[in-house]
């Protein structure tokens, strides 16, 4: 069996992170991947502290496993967010889109375990010294928000940068991937892509449709004039952005603008047309849903099988 | 002495004239340092000033935010 001193540090019983999707990543899907062995993560996204009060609530009636929030720290409810989570007392928080450094204290205090994601070996120092437990080190194959450097460059650099464990994202859709990101010295990995599948995921269907049906060069990143990069599918919402992006007579108020509320109207009401569907470069490689148990179980399986083997390469 | 200082550091991470530095020059607007840039060159400050302890937060804009950070650290460290 797959042993990571993760699994131990948070009660878990596979070193599987479910990732913060904004607009997908609800309580039970959190629930689900938490009953699997994983971790599942609530995202805090841009919504109130009602709305996550709520969730949390929800997601403790339908597992009584460990979960996670994930705080996107450039929503303007960030702080409420940070307090609806040291008072019901969630175990594990993930961070994205900023520095959690000023939140910090005050989750160490109330006894949250802070798993920030960090796009470089800087950010991934100082999060160390503010107390972080663990990083995630986050490639920019991952759908979403995205940093510069790849998976395969990230995780062994900030392993070498900090003492604290690391976890690898960005790329990790099956066993192969998760097996990569122990040889790069990670003790665990996150997926985001490969649990939008769950059939416990309530994504509207025509985003796992278009998943499903990506391929390989099926995505783009959009967003980098503005300062935030954002790796999407391909559609015709993703191709009039990035066509914007490179006009200089559009101001990056009015791209801001075109892109507003577009997740949204992916993940909820599927619109094929001006959705953004946010989703990593692994998506052509997944082909079905599953059951979170059957993702998590699928992948640790292969990536012990692998692991296993890795000895008959070596003479 | 701060300002020197501080703006001599930018100028080598940025590889520029520091004479392009101003107090209030936008670090990400003016300077184009973005977020991992920032990051980056607060680790340098940190460890030219005797590895004070910088913690960065919304309210950094400006060079002369940082060097006002500093000037904190430094004298809380004195």
């Amino acid at each position: 069996m797959l042993n990571s001193p993760i699994c131990k540090m948070l009660g878990i019983q596979y070193p599987v992170f479910q990732g913060g999707m904004a607009w997908i990543a609800d309580a039970k899907l959190a629930a689900a991947v938490s009953n699997a062995g994983g971790l599942g993560i609530i995202s805090a996204m841009n919504a109130d502290a009602d709305y996550l009060r709520g969730q949390i609530k929800k997601a403790r009636e339908l597992t009584d496993k460990p979960i996670g929030v994930n705080v996107m720290l450039m929503s303007p409810h960030a702080q409420e967010a940070a307090q609806v989570i040291c008072e019901e007392k969630v175990e594990v928080v993930t961070t994205g889109a900023g520095l959690p450094t000023k939140f910090m204290p005050a989750w160490i205090k109330a006894g949250v375990k802070v798993i920030p994601v960090v796009p470089s070996t800087g950010i991934a120092k100082m999060v160390e010294r503010a107390g972080a437990t663990a990083v995630i080190a986050e490639g920019g194959e991952s759908g979403g928000h995205v940093g510069d450097l790849t998976t395969m460059t990230l995780v062994p650099q900030v392993c070498d940068a900090v003492k604290i464990p690391v976890l690898a994202a960005g790329g990790i859709g099956d066993g192969r991937g998760m097996a990569a990101a122990f040889m790069l010295g990670a003790i665990g990995v996150q997926c985001g892509t490969c649990f939008l599948l769950a059939k416990e995921c309530d994504v509207h269907e025509n985003y796992k449709k278009r998943v499903i049906a990506a391929k390989d060069i099926d995505t783009i990143v959009t967003g980098k004039r503005l300062g935030h990069p954002v790796r999407v599918l391909k559609n015709s919402f993703a191709r009039e952005f990035f066509r914007m992006e490179y006009d200089s007579s559009i101001s990056n108020e009015e791209i801001e603008k075109f892109g507003t509320g577009a997740l949204r109207m992916a993940a909820k009401e599927g619109d094929e047309q001006k959705g953004s569907f946010m989703a990593g470069q692994i998506s052509g490689m997944l082909k079905e849903e599953k059951t979170a148990s059957q993702i998590i179980l699928d992948m640790v399986s292969q990536a012990e099988q692998l692991l296993k083997g890795a000895s008959a390469w070596v003479k | 002495m701060f300002f020197e200082k501080i703006a001599n550091l930018i100028a080598d991470y940025k590889e520029m004239d520091v004479k392009d530095i101003r107090e209030d020059s936008l670090l990400q607007e003016d300077l184009e340092l973005d977020s991992l840039d920032t990051v980056e060159l607060m680790m340098s400050i940190e460890h030219a000033f005797n590895n004070i302890s910088i913690e960065l937060d919304g309210e950094v804009k400006t060079v002369g935010d940082v060097v006002r950070l500093v000037e904190k650290q430094v004298n809380h460290a004195e």
